[in-house]
């Protein structure tokens, strides 16, 4: 069942005199459960790809239908709500807040969504138990390595129980140690939980566990390849 | 209740504890600065209706009808000692006092000057103005001495006449009659109140013997004087004397010298005018400060306008940063203010040697700052107010991020 259909999509930023299309022409579907990457060299258009996939950017043309909702005619503010119930989102400089701790950070988002206490208390313990920071509840993110806050970020992400996780170069300012265990715990999710994880990265560790590989170029996809051979 | 933006507010202002401490000190003295010149200012007009009042015009004033436009002494309040025991019955009076009142000429062999000539009975007199209490131990008595044509002058007008305790003063007036008149009269006491200039013009005797020599009719005055409990009370007590009396003029304090009320509601204005300009002042300080927080946060504040934060609580966690920076400014300014109110108030503060000019204008010579606590209220109102508006410009500046943009900054 596909949560994601994007039609025929185009992005064009005019704010230099040069026009820039950033993203020509996509058609692409995600379905539940996914473990895809989208991959390219810088300036490809995989993270415009992405804002716009999150809600983040609004396309020039074409449609993008989250779920049945088509998001590409929110406004802006209908578009922040749509987020918090739906996307999780993991940056690249984890991007926490400093004066909360691991616990707080991931309970920010459960308090935007107005949920009780007890269940905000409860899921923030099983989140940050399941990406091995169950000992680290109290810790301020400056206390944590970078792949410790990350792992909080993750966290973060699945506390509003999104549709899918939308994670931009998460693994850019990681060690390989801290790539490969951030990597582990999100396959484990995605495994035993069917969450919906999708990578904008030119990270080959992540290329090499993501499942289904999408290559974009000059804005447009010139490659999708599935880990089972599908193309 | 949702504590969390709260919780983050307050954790955000500490992480740069230069900058905070900075904008919070200069919020404290700010306010205390303001807070303290209100004060003082306040203070010395408090202390000038109340001396005022204590001395001179009372709460409630009776003439004849046309006594205070030409201020002649045919103009009589006829059987005072009547009017006076109605009055007293009423239970807002504290004191009532009969007064028979004339211009004249004091003069001794040096000099002559104008002035009004006060006929009162001492101990009436006592339970109404406190002229009594203005004789420092040195310079006489009130009234002590039995022996007639006995009077006190001012300290000012001692030295204007070349006057000393015993030096005798010749007083002319014209009479009931309009016969030129006049007597002699031995100083028995010299006072000085905090009005240089109603110390300059007035001059007490005893109500008998300058009946005698204006040879005013039996039981008549000219001026009858009412002090209340509570000086609020005048306008309530004034609508039941004015009915049992019509024949005559009854008037509060306020009509009666209206620059007092004047001065009064005034000063009060001023104190908000002079809060507002500071507080407006702080919050330019505090709108710059909040600017650059805003910058620093871009990051910060992209990311959580991404995850879903909508524009409503963006408002309220910068709004509880920028109120919190001025509410605790406010506070220790306030604080402050207190204690500094509290120990002035009691102990005052001399400026007797540049207070010449003060007691002409009817100030006293020690100030004792006053802020009730309505002022403080009000300030603290204005200190809510300043921190509300002083977030909307940062806020309008975050909201304009895109988040995108403001993530990858």
């Amino acid at each position: 069942m596909n949560i994601i259909e994007l039609k025929d999509l185009h992005k064009i930023y005019n704010e230099t005199e040069v026009e820039v299309h950033a993203v020509n022409g996509v058609d692409l579907t995600f379905e539940k459960g996914e473990f895809a990457a989208i991959v390219g060299p810088s300036g490809s258009g995989k993270t415009t790809l992405l804002n716009m996939l999150g809600g983040l950017d609004t396309p020039t043309s074409g449609k993008i239908t989250i779920n049945n909702t088509d998001i590409s005619h929110l406004s802006g503010s209908q578009l922040i709500d749509f987020r918090l119930w739906n996307i999780g989102f993991v940056f690249q400089a984890y991007n926490l807040i400093p004066v909360l701790t691991a616990k707080e950070n991931v309970e920010f988002i459960m308090h935007l969504q107005g949920r009780k206490k007890n269940e905000r208390e409860a899921r923030t313990k099983e989140l940050l138990t399941a990406v091995g920071l169950g000992d680290r509840l109290n810790s301020r993110p400056s206390k944590l390595s970078g792949g410790q806050q990350q792992r909080v970020a993750v966290a973060r992400a699945l506390a509003s129980k999104p549709k899918f996780v939308l994670a931009d170069e998460p693994t850019a300012n990681l060690d390989s140690k801290s790539t490969e265990n951030l990597l582990d715990i999100m396959e484990r999710l995605n495994k035993e939980e069917n969450i919906t994880f999708i990578f904008a990265t030119h990270d080959a560790r992540v290329m090499k566990k993501a499942r289904r590989v999408i290559t974009v170029e000059d804005g447009k996809i010139v490659s999708d390849v599935r880990k089972n051979g599908d193309e | 209740m949702n504590l969390i933006n709260l919780r983050i507010a307050w954790r955000n202002i500490w992480r740069n504890k230069l900058r905070s401490s900075v904008v919070m000190m200069a919020v404290t003295v700010g306010l205390f600065g303001g807070l303290a010149a209100s004060g003082i200012m306040k203070g010395m007009v408090v202390d000038m209706v109340k001396n005022s009042l204590e001395n001179q015009v009372s709460h409630i004033q009776i003439h004849h009808k046309d006594f205070k436009a030409n201020n002649e002494v045919d103009f009589l309040i006829e059987n005072s000692s009547g009017i006076i025991e109605r009055i007293k019955k009423n239970k807002e009076v504290k004191g009532v006092c009969e007064r028979t009142k004339s211009y004249g000429m004091a003069s001794t062999a040096s000099k002559a000057t104008g002035i009004m000539i006060n006929g009162i009975v001492p101990e009436k007199e006592k339970q109404v103005t406190q002229i009594y209490n203005k004789l420092s131990d040195s310079l006489g008595n009130y009234f002590i001495s039995d022996k007639k044509n006995r009077i006190l002058i001012s300290e000012k007008l001692a030295k204007k006449l070349n006057a000393k305790i015993k030096s005798k003063i010749i007083i002319t007036f014209q009479d009931y009659n309009g016969d030129l008149t006049g007597g002699s009269f031995k100083v028995e006491g010299i006072y000085k109140t905090q009005n240089g200039m109603f110390d300059e013009q007035n001059v007490f005797v005893r109500k008998v013997d300058l009946d005698k020599l204006l040879d005013m009719p039996a039981n008549s005055s000219h001026e009858i004087a009412i002090l209340l409990n509570d000086f609020q009370k005048a306008p309530e007590v004034l609508s039941q004397i004015k009915p049992a009396i019509p024949e005559y003029f009854s008037e509060a304090w306020y009509d009666i010298e209206p620059y007092l009320k004047f001065t009064s509601t005034l000063t009060e204005f001023m104190l908000l005018i002079f809060m507002s300009v500071i507080l407006l002042a702080l919050g330019f300080a505090i709108v710059n400060t909040m600017l650059m927080v805003i910058l620093e946060r871009t990051k910060e504040l992209g990311m959580i306008m991404a995850i879903g934060m909508n524009r409503f609580k963006v408002f309220k966690m910068i709004m509880y940063e920028t109120t919190i920076l001025a509410i605790v400014g406010g506070a220790l300014g306030i604080l402050v203010s207190v204690i500094f109110t509290w120990y002035f108030g009691n102990v005052g503060i001399d400026i007797s040697s540049v207070g010449e000019g003060f007691e002409s204008m009817g100030f006293g010579s020690v100030m004792r700052p006053v802020l009730e606590f309505a002022d403080y209220i009000q300030v603290i109102v204005l200190v809510f107010i300043t921190g509300i508006i002083a977030s909307i410009f940062p806020t309008i500046r975050a909201l304009k991020m895109r988040p995108a943009e403001a993530i990858r900054n």
